[in-house]
This record gives C-alpha cells, sequence and structure tokens, in this order.
C-alpha cells in the first residue's frame, strides 16, 4: 500500500512538473523514489515508468486533442530525419525515460555507498 | 558493548556510483545543452512547452483575447483559407491588431528579416552567417532605419501607425512566452525573440530594398571592360537595348538638364583587381542579398477596352518562392483605411491591394541605383580620402556581433561622403546605394490606400525612394496609369555603369525630377504595362541603367504587349490566362531562324524528328511539350557556343551566368539582324555567320539530349527538364514543396527561369472594376508552421494558375469554415 501511494504521487509529482514546464521534475522524482526506496530493483523502474509516463500522458492528450502526425513529420524534417515522424516521439519518450532512471539510479547508488550493509 | 564496526562499502558501489554519476551527467548535459546539431533536448521535446506545441499552435478556433494597448474592441475573422479581415474602431487599434497578426503567424520569418538587416543572424546559427553579418552592417540597413525613424515626425500617421504595429507584435510575443506557443524553430534555435521595435519593420522594408536593387553590375562591367576591352564591352552590354523592346512610356519626353552619358573608357589594372576582389566577396554571400534581376508583371485597361467597361488590372510580383510565402493576405478596415491585398509580415501596410476606389500593383524598374566610388587616400593622411579638392576625414561606425558559441566580433564601418566603405582590397571601395537614402516608403503606401483617384495616387508615390518600382494603377471610373516612382540618380560627369573616382566629379547630384520620370495616364491605345522593361525609348534624355543587369530583356514585356494590342476587348478570364501565358516571344522569334538555318542540313533521324516537333510548336513552354524542352536546351548551348570561346580567350572572370540578359539580347539581334557579326567568329573559331554557329549547336544538343532523356525525342517532355521548388525559409528542405514539374521559363509572362526555378510569381491579382471583382492567390499559405493546415493550402490553387476571390470582410463572414477573434482592450 505504502509503496503503491509512493508511486502514484510520484507520478503525479513528475506529471505536474512537465505539465507546468518543469520538464526535468522526473529526474527528481527518480531520485526521490532512490532515496525512498533504495532497493534499486524497485526504485530504478519505478523511476524509469515514472519519467516515462510525465512525458508520454501530455504528449499522448495533445496526439487526441490535436493529432500530432503534422508536427511530429515537421520535427523529425527540422531535424534532417527526412519523414521519419515516429523519432521526435521515440526521443521525446526517451529523454523523459532516462531522466527518471538516471535520477533513480543516481540516489541509489549513493545511498548503497554512504549507508554500506553492516557486517 | 561496542557495536560492530561497519565494513567499507565494496569496490563494485564506488564503480556504480561512478558509472550512475557519468551516465547522468551525459543526459543532463544533452538534456539541458546543445550538443552538436542536436538542441538541448529537454527544453525542446518538452511535451507541454516545447516544440510539441506547434500542434495547439496550428489549431486557429474562434478566440477572445486581452490586448494590451487596444483602445477599442477589434474583430478579426479568418476565411477557411487563412486570409484575415480586421476590422478596427481606430487607426491605432488596426495597425496594433495587424502586428498581433502578423507575428501570430510570422514571428519566426519576422524576425529572421530583422536579424537579416541589422545583422543579427550569426547570434543565432553561429560562425557561417558572419559574413553576412559584416556585410549587412557594412551596407547599412540598420543605419538607414534608425535614421528613417529619426526623422519621422511626431505628428507623422506613420510613425503611430509603427508603435501600434510594434505593440501589437510584442503583444503577441509576450502571449507566446507565456503560453509556450513560440514557433518551434525558436526552441529548437534556442533562444526568444527581443520585442519587437518600430525600427525593426523600416529593416524589413529595407531587406526588400536591397533584394531587388542593390546590384554588383557596375563591378561585372569593370572586369568584363578589362578583359574584353571598352570596344567589345560597350558593343555587347550597350546602354541602350539592342533589341526590340515594348516601353510602356513612349513619350514625348523633356529635354534633359544634365550632360550626355560618356562613352565606355578603359578601366585600369588597379580598378579591375579591385573590382574583382569586391566582386568576388559579394559572390560569396547567400543569395537575396545582391539583386540579380527582377522578374514580374502589371499591366491595366481600360473601362474602354474591357469588356465589363470597367478598368481591369493584372499584377503578379515575381520574387523568390518560400515556404512561408514573403505575404500575408488581409483586409484592413477602420474610419479611414479599407484596403484589401498583401502586406509583408513586420510591416503594417498593405503594399499591393486594392481599396473602395483604386487598385494597385507594382514590379520593379530596375533603373540603376548602386554605384561604386574608388576613393583616393594617401600614406600620408591616414584614415582620409580625397574629396573635392580637400581630405576628408572617415567617419567611424562600431558594431559588435554577436556569434552563438563563439565571441563576438567587432567590425568598424568606414563611412565617406558617397557611402559605406564596402572593400579595401586594392582602391579602397565605397557605395552610394539609393536603399541608403532615408525614405519614408511605408508613410507611402499607407498615403496610396487612402487614396480615391489617380492625383492622389501620383501625389502618395512623390516620396517613394527606394526601390524604384512600376506602380499599375486603375480606378472605379474607367481610368488607367503607371508610374515608374522612385529615385533615379543623376551622376553629373562620368561613367556611372563602372566603379568611378570618389573625389567629387562623378558624384550623385540629384535625381531627375518626379514629372519627367517615366508614367502614363490614360494612353490612346488603353493598355498599360510593365515587366521590368525599360520603360522608355532610345530617346529619353536621361541615364537611368545598362540594357544587361539593370533592365530585362523584355521578351515577357513583348509577349503581354502583343496580347493585349490584339483587337477586341478584354476581361478578367483573359487577364488571368495572359498571368500564365507560357509562349515564350524569344522562341517564337529564335526558333524560325534555326529551322531556316537546318533547310537543307543532313539530319540523322533524330534531329529530323526533332526538327519535326519544333515546326509544330506554339512555342508555349507547356510541360507536355517536346519542343519546349528543345528549345530550352538549345539557346544554353547557341550561347554558349557563341560566347564560350571569347570566355576562354579573353580569360573572362564573370561567370557568363551572370550576363546572360544580356548575351541574349545580343544573340537575338545579331542573329536576327546581323548575322556576320565578327561576335560568330570568335578567336580559334574562324570565320562562320551564326547560321554556322546555330547548326553546330543543334548538332551538338540532340547529342546531349538523346545522353539525358534517351534516343526517342517523343519523351523529351519539358516536365522532365523543368522543374519548380518553393524553399523553407528556414532552409529546411524538407519543408520545401516540390521540386515539382511545371511549365514556363524565364522569358514567359509565367516567370519560372532556372533550375529548379525558386522564383517567381509571388501573388496573382486581377481586378476588374467593371464587376467590381477582385481575385488573388499566392503560393504558400497564411501560417510558417508546418504542422498547419494553413501553410501550403494554397499552392494547389496557384499551381495551376487559379485565383481565389479577394472577399471583404462582410462578404467573407457568412462562408463556411470562417474563425473569429474578438480581440478586447
Amino acid at each position: 500500500m505504502r509503496i503503491t501511494v509512493l508511486v502514484l504521487s510520484g507520478v503525479i509529482v513528475a506529471l505536474l512538473g512537465v505539465l507546468l514546464g518543469a520538464w526535468w521534475t522526473p529526474f527528481f522524482v527518480g531520485a526521490a523514489f532512490g532515496l525512498l526506496i533504495h532497493r534499486p530493483a524497485v526504485a530504478i523502474p519505478l523511476g524509469t515508468v515514472s519519467g516515462l509516463l510525465a512525458w508520454l500522458l501530455p504528449l499522448a492528450a495533445a496526439q487526441l486533442r490535436y493529432g500530432l502526425g503534422p508536427t511530429s513529420v515537421s520535427l523529425a524534417e527540422i531535424m534532417g530525419f527526412d519523414h521519419q515522424g515516429a523519432l521526435p516521439v521515440v526521443l521525446t519518450l526517451f529523454v523523459g525515460t532516462l531522466l527518471g532512471l538516471t535520477g533513480a539510479w543516481l540516489a541509489c547508488a549513493f545511498w548503497m555507498l554512504v549507508r554500506p550493509q553492516p557486517r | 558493548m561496542a557495536s560492530a564496526p561497519k565494513r567499507r562499502p565494496p569496490i563494485r558501489s564506488f564503480i556504480n556510483v561512478a558509472a550512475a554519476i557519468l551516465v547522468t551527467a551525459a543526459v543532463l548535459y544533452v538534456a539541458f545543452f546543445p550538443a552538436g546539431p542536436l538542441p538541448a533536448l529537454g527544453p525542446t521535446f518538452n511535451p507541454t512547452t516545447g516544440a510539441w506545441t506547434m500542434a495547439a499552435d496550428a489549431q486557429v478556433g474562434n478566440q477572445a483575447l486581452r490586448l494590451h494597448g487596444l483602445q477599442q474592441p477589434v474583430s478579426v475573422l479568418f476565411e477557411a483559407n487563412g486570409t484575415a479581415h480586421i476590422t478596427a474602431q481606430t487607426d491605432h487599434d488596426l495597425f496594433l491588431a495587424t502586428g498581433y497578426v502578423h507575428a501570430r503567424f510570422r514571428l519566426f520569418q519576422m524576425d529572421l528579416m530583422r536579424r537579416q538587416g541589422e545583422g543579427r543572424l550569426s547570434e543565432i546559427v553561429g560562425k557561417a552567417a558572419l559574413d553576412t553579418d559584416r556585410f549587412e552592417l557594412q551596407l547599412g540597413l540598420l543605419r538607414t532605419a534608425q535614421a528613417e525613424w529619426s526623422q519621422l515626425s511626431a505628428s507623422d500617421p506613420s510613425r503611430d501607425a509603427l508603435i501600434a504595429y510594434a505593440q501589437g507584435v510584442n503583444d503577441r510575443i509576450n502571449e507566446a512566452e507565456a503560453a509556450h506557443q513560440l514557433d518551434a524553430m525558436f526552441t529548437l534555435l534556442g533562444y526568444q525573440p527581443k520585442p519587437w521595435s518600430p525600427i525593426d519593420s523600416l529593416l524589413i522594408k529595407g531587406d526588400m530594398t536591397q533584394t531587388l536593387n542593390f546590384t554588383d553590375t557596375p563591378l561585372v562591367m569593370a572586369l568584363l571592360n578589362k578583359s574584353l576591352g571598352a570596344d567589345l564591352t560597350s558593343e555587347w552590354f550597350p546602354v541602350l537595348p539592342p533589341n526590340q523592346q515594348a516601353p510602356y512610356d513612349p513619350g514625348p519626353y523633356p529635354k534633359a538638364s544634365t550632360a550626355p552619358i560618356e562613352t565606355m573608357g578603359q578601366v585600369t589594372d588597379a580598378a579591375a583587381q579591385s573590382a574583382d576582389a569586391l566582386y568576388q566577396r559579394l559572390a560569396a554571400l547567400p543569395a537575396g542579398l545582391i539583386s540579380q534581376g527582377g522578374a514580374s508583371n502589371n499591366w491595366a485597361v481600360a473601362g474602354a477596352k474591357s469588356v465589363s467597361g470597367g478598368a481591369l488590372l493584372a499584377g503578379d510580383p515575381h520574387l523568390h518562392l518560400t515556404l512561408p510565402a514573403i505575404w500575408f493576405q488581409l483586409t484592413m478596415d477602420s474610419p479611414s483605411y479599407h484596403v484589401a491585398g498583401v502586406s509583408l509580415p513586420g510591416t503594417p501596410v498593405v503594399l499591393i491591394g486594392h481599396n473602395q476606389h483604386i487598385a494597385w500593383s507594382l514590379t520593379d524598374a530596375q533603373n540603376q541605383q548602386t554605384f561604386f566610388y574608388s576613393e583616393k587616400e594617401d600614406k600620408a593622411h591616414p584614415g582620409m580620402y580625397f574629396w573635392n579638392g580637400a581630405w576628408q576625414k572617415y567617419r567611424t561606425v562600431s558594431y559588435e556581433i554577436p556569434v552563438l558559441a563563439g565571441q563576438a566580433t567587432h567590425l568598424d564601418v568606414k563611412l565617406s561622403i558617397h557611402g559605406p566603405v564596402i572593400s579595401e582590397r586594392g582602391q579602397t571601395t565605397s557605395v552610394w546605394w539609393a536603399g541608403n537614402l532615408p525614405s519614408q516608403d511605408l508613410g507611402v503606401l499607407f498615403r496610396v490606400g487612402q487614396a480615391a483617384n489617380y492625383q492622389q495616387f501620383r501625389d502618395a508615390l512623390r516620396d517613394w525612394h527606394s526601390p524604384t518600382h512600376n506602380f499599375v494603377y486603375a480606378d472605379d471610373v474607367g481610368n488607367i496609369g503607371l508610374i515608374s516612382a522612385g529615385y533615379y540618380p543623376l551622376v553629373a560627369h562620368g561613367q556611372p555603369w563602372l566603379p568611378m573616382p570618389g573625389t567629387g566629379e562623378d558624384d550623385v547630384t540629384g535625381t531627375i525630377p518626379y514629372d519627367q520620370i517615366p508614367q502614363v495616364y490614360n494612353p490612346p491605345d488603353h493598355i498599360i504595362w510593365s515587366a521590368n522593361q525599360r520603360q522608355v525609348t532610345a530617346s529619353y534624355p536621361y541615364y537611368i541603367g545598362t540594357a544587361s543587369n539593370f533592365f530585362d530583356p523584355g521578351y515577357r514585356a513583348n509577349e503581354i504587349h502583343r496580347v493585349l494590342s490584339q483587337p477586341g476587348k478584354l476581361s478578367a478570364t483573359d487577364m488571368q490566362a495572359l498571368q500564365t501565358d507560357t509562349r515564350d516571344f524569344l522562341a517564337a522569334e529564335m526558333v524560325p531562324a534555326l529551322l531556316a538555318s537546318l533547310s537543307g542540313e543532313k539530319l540523322t533521324s533524330t534531329e529530323a524528328t526533332a526538327v519535326d516537333f519544333l515546326h509544330s510548336w506554339d512555342y508555349r513552354m507547356e510541360t507536355s511539350s517536346v519542343a519546349a524542352t528543345i528549345w530550352w536546351h538549345y539557346w544554353g548551348w547557341y550561347l554558349t557556343e557563341t560566347f564560350q570561346p571569347w570566355w576562354k580567350s579573353r580569360g573572362i572572370g564573370v561567370d557568363m551566368g551572370e550576363v546572360w540578359d544580356g548575351l541574349t539580347q545580343d544573340l537575338e539581334t545579331w542573329t536576327l539582324r546581323d548575322p556576320n557579326n565578327r561576335v560568330f567568329s570568335a578567336p580559334g573559331i574562324g570565320s562562320r555567320s551564326a547560321g554556322d554557329a546555330e547548326r553546330k549547336s543543334f548538332h551538338k544538343l540532340i547529342g546531349d539530349l538523346v545522353k539525358m532523356y534517351g534516343p526517342d525525342p517523343r519523351t523529351w517532355t519539358y516536365g522532365r527538364a523543368h522543374q519548380r521548388v518553393l524553399e523553407n525559409v528556414a532552409h529546411v528542405t524538407g519543408l520545401n514543396y516540390g521540386p515539382r514539374p511545371d511549365r514556363g521559363d524565364g522569358n514567359t509572362p509565367l516567370a519560372a527561369g532556372g533550375y529548379p526555378s525558386t522564383h517567381g510569381p509571388s501573388w496573382r491579382m486581377v481586378v476588374d472594376w467593371g464587376t467590381h471583382s477582385f481575385q488573388g492567390v499566392y503560393p504558400g499559405g497564411q501560417s510558417e508552421n508546418p504542422a498547419s493546415a494553413w501553410y501550403t493550402n494554397r499552392v494547389d490553387t496557384w499551381w495551376s494558375g487559379l485565383l481565389d476571390p479577394m472577399l471583404s470582410a462582410d462578404m467573407a463572414a457568412p462562408a463556411a469554415g470562417t474563425k473569429t477573434w474578438s480581440l478586447r482592450p
């Protein structure tokens, strides 16, 4: 129960941050997961998923509201990827995912360093 | 009891931390900062405030908006195709709303244009634009715009218009920044637009002036003179056109008050070397900064010759075809201003259009407005030049040019009495350019928009300086007129088509009086036309430029005149057809001469088939025409066959393409009227006639076409040879339209020169005052956002030669698909 609340809270905070323009919020949410959960096997996937969701949900909402096809293709053209409209989507989700992942990983790694297992 | 000692962290924890730090640092770096070609990924791809907002920006719906600075509510109605109808209760609000609407759809384009004019492109694209910035700051668009602004009196209505317009643009900038809706290009390039100022609008006017009127022709003439000699240069590149043209103002003319034009003298080695250095520098600049000759059409038919009984007017200015287009279509209505037409984003007035009583359009007049001066300097007088019998001190202006990812560059610009020094390689060269004369052109356009008759129209244009334009006019009571308004520099002495000594004797001393510039009003044959041709006959008493590289060779004007002067009355449909006329006037003259030269010649079967196509050709450059392909290539071969040996033997340092128009006029003239001219017997070729050169060119051509298009001439359709492309202003080729096969060439009224053609009718307008019908279209769309339905929605209509109705706000309101913005203070 506690972890569910934690996860939901994290995703909501990350999402709100992104919605308000603070695109880096997933990094700190991931870091919070790392510091609060400690276990890399749990914290890192949670950070990753929260980052992904925080960037995916607004994108999905924009797709439903406006349709992102022409925008995606245009961005690909501007970036030199020809008509590969999927690439900006993948790149966008990748950035969000990496922010959450690295935040969680870095926090876990430091936690393990400063709080090693007793002998 | 002592607690057990803690174990030191295992080495893998350190490795884990190090790896986490490294990966995190890398991720955060590319997220926060640009890396190589990649923008900062975090802000760029942020789904709510990054480049993805172009999806929301592409939507235009009914909206109620509050705009800072408005005095009264304003209505903006958008037709389904994006045409905007702005209705305001005060002039101030009209211009403010226009600024807002322009910025809403074209802010990035506007920012690029002002940056070009003020020499600040390096700030957003880096060192690649540094030469452009240096040149622009030397040339002085920014100084001119600042001078124009400072000279505007507080009571001048155009001052209020510029201030209100800037307020509207800034309202949009503030709104877009707050809502994270700046154009995606700002996000991708990682910068935000600075506030708009009235000077920025004047800079954009300066950009257009430069594109249309700043020329390197005197440098080209100097290089030709040095390599060809004064004799051949004056024969091949004369002041008066050698071919038959159709000037619109046949005279009679007043007597000139200046000395007659001198004959061509020999250019010195030092002058030629300086000219070459500057020519090479200018040639390395991006396209559009140096005028490469205009190409626009306009004409009018008086009510006496029209089917409807009312005057007809047609206009299609030919410019670089871009996405977004150079134009934004709108109607502007306030108590004192009711105008419909096209505006330049960044400026507050309609440039081409109509009001309730008059319609107007313009083409470039092409007279010489750029003069180069070699300043006399001496080591004993550093920082000085000799002028009017005394040593004068250069004035100096300093600039800092910010450079993306680099150090700002310092630039000192020296100014002589003639203008800015733009080269110090060899001789110091300064340039006198009419575009540097402060000119209140926006105020002129404001008054043109308010004119109700020819007298008011002509009076308004009296203050127009540069670029010189052929303003065509037609009104609601059947009158027509054409006046080539602008500054016609008079040089007291010397050879203005070459760089001149800067010691004072050859200075620009004034301009041709307004009453004596080319103009006609209600001519007896009831038609007027301009297509960048020389406007006047050989008996015009003033020097206004040379035949080559200032004025057009005249084939479009000849064709337009041929069609308009045929017996019978003309309709708006005829105007529309003439705008898309693909008949090549030069081909109609030269193909019969080629066929005559081939009569009796032994031909291969492929050559005979090609001749058959030419025999049955109507001289129309249509995509399905085989003869059009043969002609198009043939003329290039014939020019090359005739002139290339001269270029090679004389070591001419000017690209032949630079003087193609001049050579074309020569070759046309000599082939038809002087077939034994010495030009056909180039050094190393031996004695021959035009016919010999034509036959040789034809044989070479057919071999060439077989290689390019295959052995069967029936497949050599023009659509395979000739294409057109609309280019994205940010040079993103993926956002271009085309290339796509298209008709026309550089000589046809439907202008499509070059390959692929990137230049052409940037706006087509047809007005029939008899039926009160107004139509127009431009290639592209109202929005610069490539995700918008209004990015390319007008292209198909334009491409097929059709026009859209230019509706008033009242007429547009009931139509399907309209959207309305209610703007409130």
